[in-house]
């Protein structure tokens, strides 16, 4: 029998799976984190910082006066060293670790809605977490302890978030339609009640937006440990899905024909991404578009099975943002500047070359 | 686990509705090990329900569901997975995965938490993607294969999972005929080879009737019938269930009964004093002569039947714009046998039978033969033919067996109103169903 | 192919993983979560490296330094204070907006910016982020911000960094008193701060007697409305609990926007229209001016517009709550509201 029919001959090659790209990935961002803390608002000497980095790295072992021959700030050569090595340094290293979270919260989350356009904001997590914040700021909860209680209630209200969204996965009526339209309803309603919330406290307002345009700085190394020690965690658990959601990409029926408990997985795979996406941006606000692009780029260069998908998302989302602070700089000199302004900035271009520069290549398949 | 003689699947008083609708209600079915089940039924019937529940998709209102013995939703998905594979109707997959990878999603249930593929699973594919001839395309992506070759795929996915049974859902509906063909031989004998069981949904009866140990008829979410092809297939199951005029026949080669559909039963008339699907009456005619039965019984709802006639005859015509099944011969030969085996199916369903006042010669003569055979069974009425026109060209052999007719018990009627009178006056002819 | 035999062979048993491990992850993450927040307790400890502990705006306890030579403001409304207290020479840095997009803080009047000097100071970003690397450079031994910057960051200053971080963001006029007596004490400049209150105290002593007078008599205080901002849907005003407020009461006046549910409300152009107040007194200065309030809904038909009680001041006499405040503001309101008072 076998009557085959020929394949057309533009159609798209097989996606294969290249797992050396995420080595490579590793390198780069190895690179750029050692080379990241030359660029700050602050100008110091490169060989200056490469100095402390040495010396504080050797425990002072090496480089015992890194700031000789310098040209030293106000606050002397100390200064000097808080600001490349606790500054700048624990700036970075969160901008590493919220990009994975935020890279591999949105590869996930684009294989359990099988949409190409989820990404860890979509369920309303950013508004559940903005609302958390507001709260903090707006009556005044623990103003001593503000730098943990504040991204303690938005991770709160970012999980709160996530966890309706749960409940209706659940349910019956549970569909990934419902699922979607859930995330936005609730967004907009937590919208509103954030709305409603800052007309009553103006000054709350501008702390909120400050968490609204997504940050990186006013951080130190015991919040990049809390955030780091969540994702890391979770971020690990979501990677160890890569097979169920290549199997999820047949459809939650296929798959549970294959072996995979369809629902099961999809609960905990929500329940994960969005822990790490609640940690991820309860220090940091809003970040846009890491989630949404990282996924993307992965599959153009590494191929389109998930279990290389989600670490590579969560080294492509760390290098993006830490690309995209070092660039901010680059570009704004001596100024900081909201780091989700410059996602996005840089994001969407970037994500329409991605779409349209190969037009027969989906890196989703067809919508 | 299975006891040996645990059916591959038994149902027992499953019923499942959806919201006000029950698509499944009271079905008992229990698949052996090793068969080739076609589960067949109009849109709607419940085919796709009963493998879903089968599937453990979906938990059923009442009864249980088994897989070789254990109820299906006690047991974890992975273990459903290797009792049972699905052919699902079409996939859509979103990602150009390679062929062989594909393939490979079928060993999920077999592999540990965080187990790759191993060589061995890998081999399997292979043997999997060559047992559907697909070995060439292994490394082509699945969104760049054609439809047939893409079920395949699918096919072999199942093929690799292993599970002793596989469910297919109109595995064929997106295929043309070739492809259609290709694929449910290559089920036919990769289920004789390895002693899969199979339970595919199937529209096409012919497909269903050719490849299949056992077609079971689901309707409204009833077992409607059940059996062997031969058994089962029937114009009256078709027009019964399907509300479909079909030619049951037999395919020469194979053996395997095959229908030609002609048309949709036409809506029986309804008002008051008529009985809707009374009969049905078998009408004899042929050169016009049984029309004005023929309209008349159908007026007065009747179901009608008709034959054996020649291809070109008038009273075909009627007969098939009234929606009768007939019996039919090609013009001018001699009926067949064939062709009087199928009048024969036809009077055996008929309640009465009506003899039009029809010219007859060698070639239609046995139909007065077929006619004798009922005598005495069901009632039996003559339309008196017109005098002085010469009707027998049988050399009297007409003659004589219309007169045996009368005197074994048939009766003649001088016209279409007489015809109706005596049958309303039978007792033998049901009221409607 | 091996064929999964269901009557010999029983599959390896799959690794289940038990639905529990949802609680895992959230203890794992909340245990992360209190050993973070137990470190930082445990870090806060050594941080007292001055005498003097007070408690600010915002009611946290600071420990600072004894007249510390290098101070960093962030806040107009500190820096009037500052500079009135005499304490200019201390200051080496002060707030402004990312400097690619426009430098200091646009809530310096031109006037403030050459009276304080403040063009040859440093400046530390504060919107829209915050920059802490500059303010490292800068090498302060005290940070005095009003809530112009997120309470977060400043905790993470203070406990980061040393540095500590004072809050002075008064809600009333008494509050910029207490402020500035605050500010006396940590700079120890007592005269200097005694004299300023001295000053506040006279105008306020002053505002206090032309409200008697006005009670005794039965006058009842003129109505109007003090607005800083005006738009198409209507006029930018304090509610009631600011220092907005405050001034207006203290000016003897009759704020229609007393009863406002918000604190800082736009009031419509029919609200405005309904109360039609006796005076109305508009804010001027960064880039607001009297055009600006012609666009807004019926302002020509207002009464206080069309008998010339329509009076514009400078935006930031009335906005900051501040020494100016009430030694600029408070006078020139009473003017508007109660010409030829014994006040002047």
């Amino acid at each position: 029998m076998g009557a085959s029919v020929a394949a057309p001959a533009d159609s798209p090659r097989a996606s294969g799976r290249r797992p050396w790209v995420l080595v490579l990935l590793l390198a780069f961002l190895g690179v750029g984190v050692f080379f990241s803390p030359i660029l700050g608002t602050v100008s110091v000497a490169p060989d200056t910082v490469l100095r402390i980095l040495l010396h504080q790295v050797s425990g002072g072992a090496l480089f015992s006066h890194p700031c000789a021959g310098a040209s030293v700030p106000a606050s002397g050569c100390a200064g000097l060293i808080e600001i490349v090595w606790d500054a700048r340094l624990s700036e970075i290293m969160l901008a590493v670790v919220v990009g994975a979270g935020l890279g591999i919260s949105g590869g996930t989350l684009q294989g359990v809605f099988r949409n190409p356009l989820a990404d860890p904001f979509l369920l309303g997590i950013s508004s559940g977490g903005t609302l958390g914040a507001a709260v903090v700021v707006v009556f005044r909860i623990g103003v001593a302890d503000q730098n943990l209680l504040l991204p303690l209630f938005a991770f709160i209200g970012a999980i709160g978030t996530g966890f309706v969204i749960l409940v209706a996965a659940r349910s019956r009526f549970g569909s990934v339609e419902t699922l979607l339209l859930t995330g936005v309803a609730l967004s907009s309603f937590l919208s509103a009640v954030l709305s409603l919330l800052l007309l009553y406290s103006p000054t709350g307002s501008l702390q909120v937006d400050f968490w609204l345009l997504g940050n990186l700085g006013s951080l130190d190394w015991t919040q990049d440990g809390i955030v780091f020690g969540v994702v890391l965690v979770a971020g690990t658990l979501l990677a160890t899905y890569g097979r169920e959601l290549n199997l999820l990409q047949l459809g939650p029926d296929v798959a549970q024909s294959l072996g995979v408990d369809s629902r099961k997985v999809r609960v905990r795979l929500l329940l994960l991404a969005s822990v790490t996406t609640a940690a991820a941006v309860a220090f940091t606000g809003i970040i846009g578009f890491v989630g949404l692009v990282s996924p993307h780029v992965v599959r153009r260069i590494a191929g389109s099975d998930y279990r290389i998908v989600l670490p590579g998302a969560a080294l492509v989302g760390a290098g993006f943002l830490l690309a995209a602070r070092d660039l901010s700089l680059v570009a704004f000199p001596g100024t900081l500047l909201p780091i989700g302004i410059f996602t996005s900035f840089a994001g969407a271009p970037f994500f329409a070359y991605l779409l349209f520069r190969r037009r027969g290549t989906s890196t989703m398949g067809s919508p | 686990m299975s006891g040996p003689t645990d059916p591959a699947l038994r149902l027992r008083q499953v019923t499942v509705r959806f919201g006000e609708r029950m698509a499944l209600q009271d079905v008992n079915l229990e698949v052996p090990k090793g068969q080739f089940l076609a589960l067949t039924g109009p849109n709607g019937s419940g085919k796709t329900t009963l493998l879903r529940a089968a599937l453990g998709f979906l938990a059923p209102q009442s009864g249980s569901v088994e897989l070789f013995g254990s109820e299906v939703l006690s047991l974890s998905v992975a273990e459903r997975a290797r009792r049972v594979a699905w052919v699902p109707q079409e996939e859509n997959p979103r990602e150009n995965v390679p062929l062989l990878d594909y393939v490979l999603y079928g060993r999920y249930a077999h592999l540990e938490w965080l187990q790759g593929e191993t060589a061995r699973d890998r081999e399997a594919a292979l043997r999997a993607l060559r047992a559907v001839g697909l070995e060439e395309r292994a490394e082509d992506g699945i969104l760049s294969v054609s439809g047939g070759e893409k079920q395949r795929a699918i096919l072999a996915r199942a093929l690799v999972q292993e599970a002793p049974l596989v469910l297919l859902d109109e595995p064929t509906s997106h295929l043309d005929i070739a492809h259609q063909l290709d694929l449910l031989t290559r089920v036919r004998e990769l289920s004789r080879e390895r002693n899969v069981t199979v339970v595919a949904a199937l529209h096409d009866l012919n497909l269903a009737a050719r490849f299949s140990d056992r077609i079971v008829v689901l309707s409204r979410g009833r077992r409607v019938a059940d059996g062997a092809p031969t058994e089962v297939l029937s114009e009256e199951l078709l027009a019964r269930v399907w509300g479909v005029v079909a030619d049951l026949r037999r395919d020469p080669r194979t053996g395997a009964p095959y229908l030609l559909p002609h048309h949709l039963v036409p809506p029986a008339p309804s008002g008051p004093g008529t009985f809707l699907g009374k009969g049905p009456v078998h009408v004899v005619g042929g050169g016009g002569s049984g029309a004005p039965y023929l309209r008349a019984l159908s007026e007065a709802g009747y179901r009608v039947t008709a034959g054996a006639l020649h291809l070109l005859d008038s009273d075909l015509e009627t007969a098939e714009n009234l929606g009768a099944l007939t019996a039919v011969e090609v013009p001018f030969a001699p009926i067949s046998d064939e062709v009087r085996e199928r009048l024969r199916n036809l009077l055996q369903a008929a309640k009465a039978i009506v003899v039009a006042p029809f010219p007859v010669g060698p070639s239609n003569l046995p139909n007065l033969e077929e006619v004798r055979g009922w005598l005495g069974r069901v009632p039996i009425l003559l339309v008196r033919r017109p005098s002085g026109v010469e009707w027998d060209f049988a050399g009297g052999r007409a003659r004589a067996l219309e007169e045996e007719l009368l005197r074994g018990g048939a009766r003649q009627v001088a016209g279409a109103a007489e015809m109706l009178a005596a049958l309303a006056a039978e007792p033998s002819v049901p009221l409607p169903q | 192919m091996h064929l999964y035999d269901l009557s010999s062979s029983s599959a390896p048993p799959r690794r289940t993983v038990p639905l529990a491990w949802f609680a895992v992850v959230v203890i794992v993450a909340a245990g992360v979560s209190v050993v973070g927040i137990a470190a930082s307790y445990a870090l806060r400890g050594g941080s007292s490296s001055g005498p003097l502990t007070i408690t600010d705006d915002l009611g946290r306890r600071v420990t600072v330094p004894l007249d510390p030579a290098r101070v960093v403001v962030l806040g107009p409304s500190i820096m009037d204070s500052v500079y009135r207290l005499g304490l200019r020479s201390h200051v080496v840095g002060v707030d402004c907006y990312a400097p690619a997009l426009g430098g200091l803080s646009s809530d310096y009047s031109a006037d403030q910016v050459a009276l304080w000097n403040l063009s040859s100071s440093m400046c530390v970003q504060t919107g829209p982020t915050f920059d802490v690397e500059q303010l490292i450079a800068l090498g302060p031994q005290l940070v005095l911000a009003a809530t112009i910057v997120s309470v977060a960051a400043v905790e993470q200053i203070t406990q980061t960094y040393q540095i500590p971080v004072v809050m002075l963001q008064p809600a009333t006029l008494t509050g910029v008193i207490l402020d500035d007596q605050l500010l006396g004490e940590i700079f120890g400049v007592s005269s200097a701060s005694s004299s300023l209150a001295n000053a506040l105290q006279t105008v306020l002593a002053q505002a206090a007697s032309l409200q008697n007078d006005l009670t005794a008599n039965g006058t009842p205080f003129p109505t109007l409305l003090v607005t800083y901002s005006a738009d198409g849907n209507g006029y930018w005003t304090f509610g009631p609990g600011t220092f907005g407020e405050s001034l207006i009461e203290l000016a003897s006046g009759a704020s229609i926007s007393a009863n406002a549910t918000l604190s800082y409300p736009e009031l419509s152009g029919e609200q405005v229209l309904a109360s039609d107040p006796q005076f109305l007194v508009y804010g001027t200065g960064f880039g607001i001016n009297e055009s600006t309030y012609a666009g807004a809904p019926f302002w020509s038909q207002l009464t206080a517009t069309q008998d010339g009680r329509a009076v514009g001041m400078d935006s930031n006499y009335f906005t900051e709550p501040d020494p100016t405040m009430i030694l600029v503001g408070l006078p020139q309101l009473m003017a508007i509201l109660h010409p030829g008072s014994s006040a002047q």
